[in-house]
């Protein structure tokens, strides 16, 4: 695997100019994908759930993964950053490169995995404590930073997950308080405030009304501007509107990969063309 | 084409059967058109005339329920894939049929002035068009039901026929009228006549191109046969 330029360098700085990012996103195909997924097999005990399935996540754009229940959708995002180490009885074979560097092999040790590669739920799920914190937590686990920086860190967050204007002036108080739509913002704020290089979204709003979930589906799309996002939906026009590149998968299989333009007016294989169409063969 | 499985929702695959169900009945109407408007030229018949021309307004009415049922559909069930593009090519499809009404019912007009005229010519060139025409029209409204895209490509590559044709009728007609003053008139609404049926393969070609698309996805490859050449003819009398 080639690595790119900017290896290591810290992702997206507060007030970093945006122009760099387009003109990246611009490039388009020719840059290395920021994960490339090798020839992945993940079993829980002796069920297969993955099977070779070979997937590239290209820099700044938003890779939609759709596909049945239990298609192995999940299971291949709790693979980007190793959240299946928690599962009893796991086992994944294949590579997931991260710039080069095998994930599954272990090459990146967790907490540098997790505050590269971050994760937002299907539920919101804040933290007992106020909003500043549940922002600064993760923060304050990888940098030391001045109070100042910390407060800058804080709102730049909130501001790229949309939630600032709307909570600026409580920030001591629980964040248990908020609305759903608005908790579920705050845990991507809280992702993207440890500077992430991939976000991954699963299902990130199954359990939010329509217009949140319309906030989430535009903010994503102001942040993959600076970030590889991964999203993973059970709402196909969701992933119409937001996936720059569809995968679908079936039975552990991932069967066609595409830009959601071509997957969506003429799918090449006969099963994703049946499954998002409503019909089964 | 291959949408095998049934929808899961069974009101949605009725509906997407609806679209079939109107489209296959204006094809029918539009054919009928068609036929009459031939039959009246040829046959001298003004009874055909008017009937095709009274069956204008059956096509105009199914068009616009194919456009109300096509927007609820986009809007209700928001199709995708096979699906999308088979709603999308109803809504297509019924505009090209609504014009080669329209054309039928102009030539069947028409035929009730030549009828007023000795004619100076055999009309066996035309003749010769019309059956072509008609015949490209039927095998693109079966193309329509049976989502046929190698019944399109027959139709597509046809239409190559009957442009010729048009264009041998045009120089001949205007001979006519350089020989004599009189046949202006008749060989003028001849001449529209003649244009009117090359209108008439011409919207079969956009149907068929549409049936090709909705099968398998992508658009016809190769560019389209250049017909109509009268555009740059000129016939000067002989010295």
């Amino acid at each position: 695997m080639s690595v790119t330029t900017n290896a290591g360098t810290p992702a997206p700085m507060p007030g970093s100019a945006s122009g760099t990012a387009s003109e990246s996103a611009a490039m388009g195909g020719d840059a290395p994908p920021r994960i490339a997924i090798r020839n992945l097999d993940f079993f829980y005990g002796a069920n297969r759930a993955l099977k070779g399935v070979t997937l590239d996540l290209p820099d700044r754009t938003v890779t939609g993964m759709i596909g049945p229940s239990g298609c192995g959708k999940s299971t291949l995002l709790r693979c980007l950053n190793r959240m299946y180490d928690l599962y009893p009885g796991q086992r994944a074979t294949g590579q997931v490169l991260l710039e080069g560097r095998d994930i599954i092999g272990g090459d990146i040790g967790v907490d540098e995995l997790r505050s590269r590669v971050g994760m937002v739920f299907q539920k919101p799920t804040p933290f007992p404590m106020s909003i500043y914190d549940n922002v600064a937590f993760g923060v304050r686990l990888h940098e030391r930073l001045s109070k100042a920086e910390l407060d800058q860190r804080v709102e730049w967050s909130l501001t790229r997950a949309a939630l600032w204007g709307e909570v600026k002036d409580r920030l001591a108080t629980p964040a248990t308080g908020l609305s759903g739509g608005q908790q579920q913002r705050l845990c991507i704020a809280r992702t993207i405030a440890v500077r992430p290089e991939v976000i991954l979204l699963d299902e990130p709003t199954s359990a939010l009304d329509p217009i949140s979930t319309l906030k989430i589906e535009e903010l994503i799309d102001e942040l993959k501007v600076d970030f590889t996002i991964a999203i993973v939906t059970h709402n196909m026009q969701q992933a119409a509107r937001c996936a720059d590149q569809v995968a679908f998968f079936y039975l552990g299989e991932l069967i066609e990969v595409g830009p959601a333009g071509q997957i969506f007016t003429a799918p090449r294989e006969p099963r994703t063309r049946e499954y998002i169409t409503g019909r089964f063969g | 084409m291959a949408t095998d499985g049934e929808h899961v929702v069974r009101s949605y695959e009725q509906e997407l059967k609806r679209l079939d169900t109107l489209l296959a009945e204006m094809g029918g109407v539009v054919e009928n058109q068609v036929a009459l408007a031939a039959e009246a030229i040829m046959s001298r018949d003004g009874e055909a005339a008017t009937r095709a021309v009274e069956l204008d307004p059956r096509a105009d009415a199914l068009e616009r329920e194919v456009e109300h049922f096509v927007i609820r559909l986009l809007a209700l069930r928001q199709p995708v894939a096979d699906d999308l593009r088979r709603v999308v090519a109803a809504l297509k499809i019924a505009g090209d049929f609504e014009r080669i009404g329209d054309y039928a019912a102009n030539v069947a007009k028409r035929s009730i002035v030549l009828d007023q005229f000795n004619l100076p010519l055999s009309l066996s060139a035309l003749a010769n068009m019309a059956r072509l025409v008609q015949q490209n029209l039927k095998l693109v409204i079966d193309a329509v039901q049976q989502r046929d895209p190698d019944m399109a490509m027959q139709v597509w590559r046809s239409d190559q026929l009957i442009d010729d044709l048009y264009n041998t009728i045009f120089r001949e007609l205007i001979t006519y009228m350089m020989e004599d003053a009189r046949n202006i008139t008749p060989c003028t609404h001849l001449l529209f006549i003649a244009k009117n049926m090359e209108r008439i393969g011409d919207h079969a070609t956009n149907v068929a191109e549409t049936v090709y698309y909705t099968a398998v996805g992508r658009p016809i490859e190769q560019a389209r046969p250049k017909g109509d050449t009268s555009a740059y003819a000129v016939v000067r009398p002989e010295a």
